[in-house]
């Protein structure tokens, strides 16, 4: 097999079937933004370390720059594009825009996808639990503060008050 | 007055967090990033790039690449540069480069990553292959990798027509009577204070996709740009285009903090090739090629040597300063124009005397980051505690007997030139001891030394001319902002910025302002931003918009709305001064049965035949606003640290921030902005360098390498807002963009120091990761 011999994958992306043929040495994420379309998922570093790619393969975050698509045949893939329900925004969205939790949006995508994750395992995680859980993404906009308030609002817990008296 | 309460009423937007226009698509993943545009044919780009600082280019072989499948072209610097127009200047920051230069290398590369050839191929896999299999013999020139040694003219000019290493000779300007000042001094203290190398690092690569259509001989980009009018400048005199075939276009972009800002090279040879091929090109810089050779910022040397007085009185500062621009002109050579005018900050000085010289080196070029002058605060912050710990003062009471007073009827002026009208550093001060026991921490740190912890404190002033005041560069910095709007058949408000967001939520803000004035609801108004067919020139930098096109947006709206009123006077037979529009309703003040919708009204006037033929129903309407009464920013920061001496590692207890801006268009948005500063700042000192050997060999080429703040190192910030001095009658909104930046380094450092003066520190440097820390205090033996 040599790497640019290609393949045939299928998965399930988004709760759709999915079936392409594929280079074996193509990852998962450039599959997932230039085959399927779906370009919500971003590439910051392509080594693994901002997190921006996350998606969510078979419930766990994964670096989908750092996989090979053909690692993910028969897997179920959730991206960014997967969470609103019917074009409505989730609960999660939701908070992160009441909560202004970005700027740029370049690196929404990767923490987004590692909340997702994360509240699944954990639905009432604690601020420092939440850090800890998120310190593997960057974002180079907020300084953070306003993304981890999207995520108490998420799950209900009370949001400090930025400018305490 | 019956029926009062039908009447539609007034919709407040500025100074609410309204919620952002751009998160509905940020969130669901349907923004339009450079790197989505996906266009049929279209090829894409890889560089070869030097392994070498400093060298001669042998040889080159490009016969294996070429025998690559999917690979359409590869040109070496020679052939690129053939496409480019002669006529054309290198391209300087603003303007013609002070040198001259290639757009690939074409006899000698000047820094790792530098430009050697390029491969345009069917698919990036394929482009990066053939890039690898490109043969590149060098002959080593010597790497000037220091400013000392830039200086020595014994050294390799990196660029002949320079005919040294020096881009800014030495130059000395003088303010006050300094001699005078020293005369009169108790004592000068002297720091060689140094920023350090670090850069901005967006989260989105640069990149961009060149269309050129043979056809019309149009040239269309996608960019991601602060300045899509400047990109098109730069492309049409590069490739030689009248500037009306030329299209740039920039959807979302993915930070940018004064990195994407005019053309870089790697741009304008995609552009280059894609007019070439007559086909699509791509190029999307991966985060190696970005921390290598997109741009470096902040590695300066100020020499400092500061009169005294035995009681703190800052009487002088004598400075030279040393920027190492790195290779390729970007903005360093710029910069000593804005440190000197800023130096004096908001202290009063008798004398002033400053020395800028420019350095250019085998590294990354020096580009804009993020409050690119921030050289002066950092300096003269840090200055101003090591005169404190000198004279064995309080640092705080350093800052309030050198402050200059404010009266409102005569304002201060800085020993440079610019009026202190409205500037609040003696306000923000106050208000930081309000807000934090500086006392009871004194007592809490005693204790804590006691039992071998090391607390700190720290606080910073400063100021920023965002846009600064009406007068000698003031008010209209950099030019008047332009904006059109224009009123549609729906009654949608549409508002052409020549901003242009990569963070800072303009959509949101300048719909905030548009909708209040012109009196629709905020979901009536849509911003259209970063094409340049569309929108007037312009750019977002130097925090200038909430001023500069938040006041454009109002008083474009209101010129709008009267237009709007004047049309409508002739439909309800009233005078217009008693007409009023109000949450997108049109109608007679004070008879709500009146009103009628926006569209309904446009439709009437523009179906009547009872309108004069001069009356204008285009409703649109293009301004340009200058400033108004500016204004300052600034604040003060403090922050607690604690320092653990065993490990080296800072912890950062609490930070503290004071600012004023004026008034807020959306507070959570500002407070996005300080937060991200602030988190920026922090990464700067505690983290982030973009390191070089003594060869000028690149030695952080990975976020294993540049250390970026994570949650683990970015505390909740409080954030206390001063809305001071209302100048103008409409316009107080001034920028917050870069304060942060400015300010959080020295705040940090000085926390620092303060935590380590039991070893008898003494910190005259930004960049203080554990291992500094530890040689700081003599734990390395």
């Amino acid at each position: 097999m040599t790497l640019g011999e290609a393949v045939d994958v299928a998965l399930t992306v988004n709760g759709s079937r999915r079936e392409a043929q594929v280079e074996v040495r193509r990852t998962l994420a450039d599959f997932l933004r230039e085959d399927l379309g779906l370009t919500g998922t971003h590439l910051g570093c392509e080594h693994g370390v901002c997190g921006a790619c996350t998606v969510i393969l078979d419930g766990e975050p994964v670096r989908s720059c750092l996989m090979f698509a053909v690692q993910a045949r028969d897997a179920t893939v959730t991206t960014i594009e997967g969470l609103a329900v019917e074009g409505v925004m989730n609960d999660l969205q939701e908070a992160m825009r009441e909560s202004h939790g970005f700027q740029c949006g370049f690196c929404t995508p990767g923490f987004l996808m590692q909340i997702t994750a994360m509240l699944a395992e954990n639905p009432n995680p604690s601020e420092a639990e939440i850090r800890d859980a998120l310190s593997g993404n960057i974002c180079r906009c907020t300084g953070y503060e306003s993304i981890v308030n999207g995520v108490l609002r998420t799950i209900g817990a009370p949001v400090p008050e930025s400018h305490p008296s | 007055m019956q029926a009062s309460a039908a009447q539609p009423i007034a919709q407040r937007f500025i100074g609410e967090s309204v919620k952002r226009s751009e998160d509905p698509r940020i969130l669901t993943g349907t923004g339009n990033y450079v790197d989505d545009v996906q266009l049929p044919g279209m090829l894409h780009a890889c560089f070869t790039r030097s392994p070498m600082a400093h060298a001669r280019i042998t040889s080159i072989d490009i016969s294996a690449a070429l025998e690559q499948p999917g690979v359409v072209a590869v040109l070496t610097g020679p052939q690129l540069q053939e496409l480019v127009n002669p006529e054309a200047a290198s391209p300087g920051f603003f303007g013609p480069a002070p040198v001259n230069y290639t757009v690939l290398a074409t006899d000698k590369v000047r820094l790792v990553g530098d430009l050697v050839a390029v491969v345009v191929a069917d698919s990036r896999y394929r482009a990066e292959d053939a890039a690898a299999l490109i043969e590149v013999d060098y002959e080593d020139l010597g790497p000037i990798a220091t400013a000392e040694a830039a200086f020595d003219p014994a050294g390799t000019p990196i660029f002949e027509d320079l005919g040294s290493n020096v881009l800014t000779q030495p130059a000395l300007a003088s303010f006050g009577d300094v001699e005078a000042a020293f005369a009169a001094a108790d004592r000068v203290v002297t720091a060689r204070i140094r920023q350090h190398r670090h850069q901005n690092v967006p989260m989105e690569c640069r990149g961009v996709v060149a269309n050129f259509d043979p056809e019309t001989g149009r040239l269309m980009v996608h960019g991601s740009n602060q300045g899509p009018g400047l990109a098109k400048m730069v492309m049409s005199a590069q490739l030689g285009l009248e500037p009306d075939k030329v299209r740039v276009v920039c959807g979302d972009i993915g930070g940018s903090f004064g990195l994407k800002m005019g053309t870089s090279r790697e741009e304008i040879a995609t552009a280059l090739l894609s007019k070439h091929l007559g086909r699509p090109v791509k190029w999307i810089e991966d985060r190696n090629e970005h921390l290598m050779a997109s741009g470096h910022a902040r590695e300066e040397t100020l020499d400092v040597e500061a009169a005294v007085t035995n009681q703190g009185d800052i009487l002088g500062f004598k400075v030279k300063m040393v920027v190492d621009t790195g290779a390729y002109p970007g903005m360093g050579g710029m910069l000593g124009g804005i440190v000197q005018a800023m130096f004096p900050g908001p202290y009063s000085l008798k004398g002033f005397e400053f020395e800028f010289s420019a350095a250019v080196t085998n590294k990354a070029s020096y580009v804009a980051y993020r409050g690119p002058w921030a050289a002066e605060t950092f300096t003269r912050e840090v200055t101003v505690d090591l005169i404190a710990a000198e004279l064995g003062l309080d640092p705080l009471e350093v800052r309030r007997r050198n402050i200059a007073f404010q009266p409102a009827d005569n304002p201060a002026s800085m020993l440079t030139g610019r009026s202190l009208t409205s500037c609040t550093a003696r306000e923000s001060l106050e208000r930081m001891t309000e807000v934090v026991d500086i006392p009871a921490f004194r007592a809490r740190q005693a204790a804590a030394r006691a039992e071998g912890r090391y607390l700190g404190l720290g606080l910073a002033t400063y100021i920023e001319a965002a846009p600064g005041p009406r007068g000698a560069g003031g008010g209209g910095i950099m030019g008047k902002e332009q904006m059109r709007m224009r009123l549609d058949e729906d009654g949608t408000l549409l508002v052409f910025t020549g901003q242009m967001p990569h963070g800072q939520s303009h959509e949101t803000t300048l719909a905030q302002v548009a909708a209040e004035e012109f009196g629709v609801p905020f979901e009536s108004v849509r911003v259209v931003a970063g094409d340049t067919d569309q929108v007037p020139f312009g750019f977002t930098g130097g925090s200038r918009s909430a001023t500069m096109a938040g006041g454009a947006s109002l008083h474009t709206a209101r010129a709008l709305r009267q237009k709007v009123l004047e049309a409508s006077a002739h439909v309800f037979e009233a005078d217009p001064a008693d007409l009023e529009i109000v949450a997108g309703q049109v109608g007679v003040r004070g008879v709500p049965v009146s009103a009628r919708p926006l569209a309904q009204v446009v439709a009437e006037i523009r179906g009547t035949d009872r309108l004069s033929e001069d009356v204008d129903t285009s409703f649109e309407v293009t301004n340009a606003y200058d400033g108004g009464e500016g204004g300052w920013s600034g604040g003060t920061h403090l922050a607690i640290v604690e320092v653990d001496v065993e490990t080296g590692l800072v912890e950062i207890e609490r930070y503290v921030v004071v600012e004023d801006c004026g008034k807020l268009i959306n507070p959570a948005v500002v407070e996005g902005q300080v937060r991200g500063g602030v988190a920026q700042g922090i990464g700067a000192v505690l983290l982030e360098r973009s390191a070089y050997d003594e060869n000028a060999q690149f030695l952080a080429g990975t976020f294993m390498d540049y250390l970026l703040p994570t949650t683990m190192n970015v505390p909740r910030i409080e954030i206390h807002h001063l809305e001071t001095v209302p100048l103008d009658p409409d316009v107080n909104f001034r920028g917050v963009g870069e304060g942060g930046m400015i300010i959080a380094p020295p705040t940090l450092v000085n926390a620092i120091a303060d935590a380590l003066s039991p070893f008898g520190v003494r910190i005259e440097e930004q960049h203080l990761p554990p291992l500094r820390i530890l040689e700081l205090i003599g734990a390395l033996g």
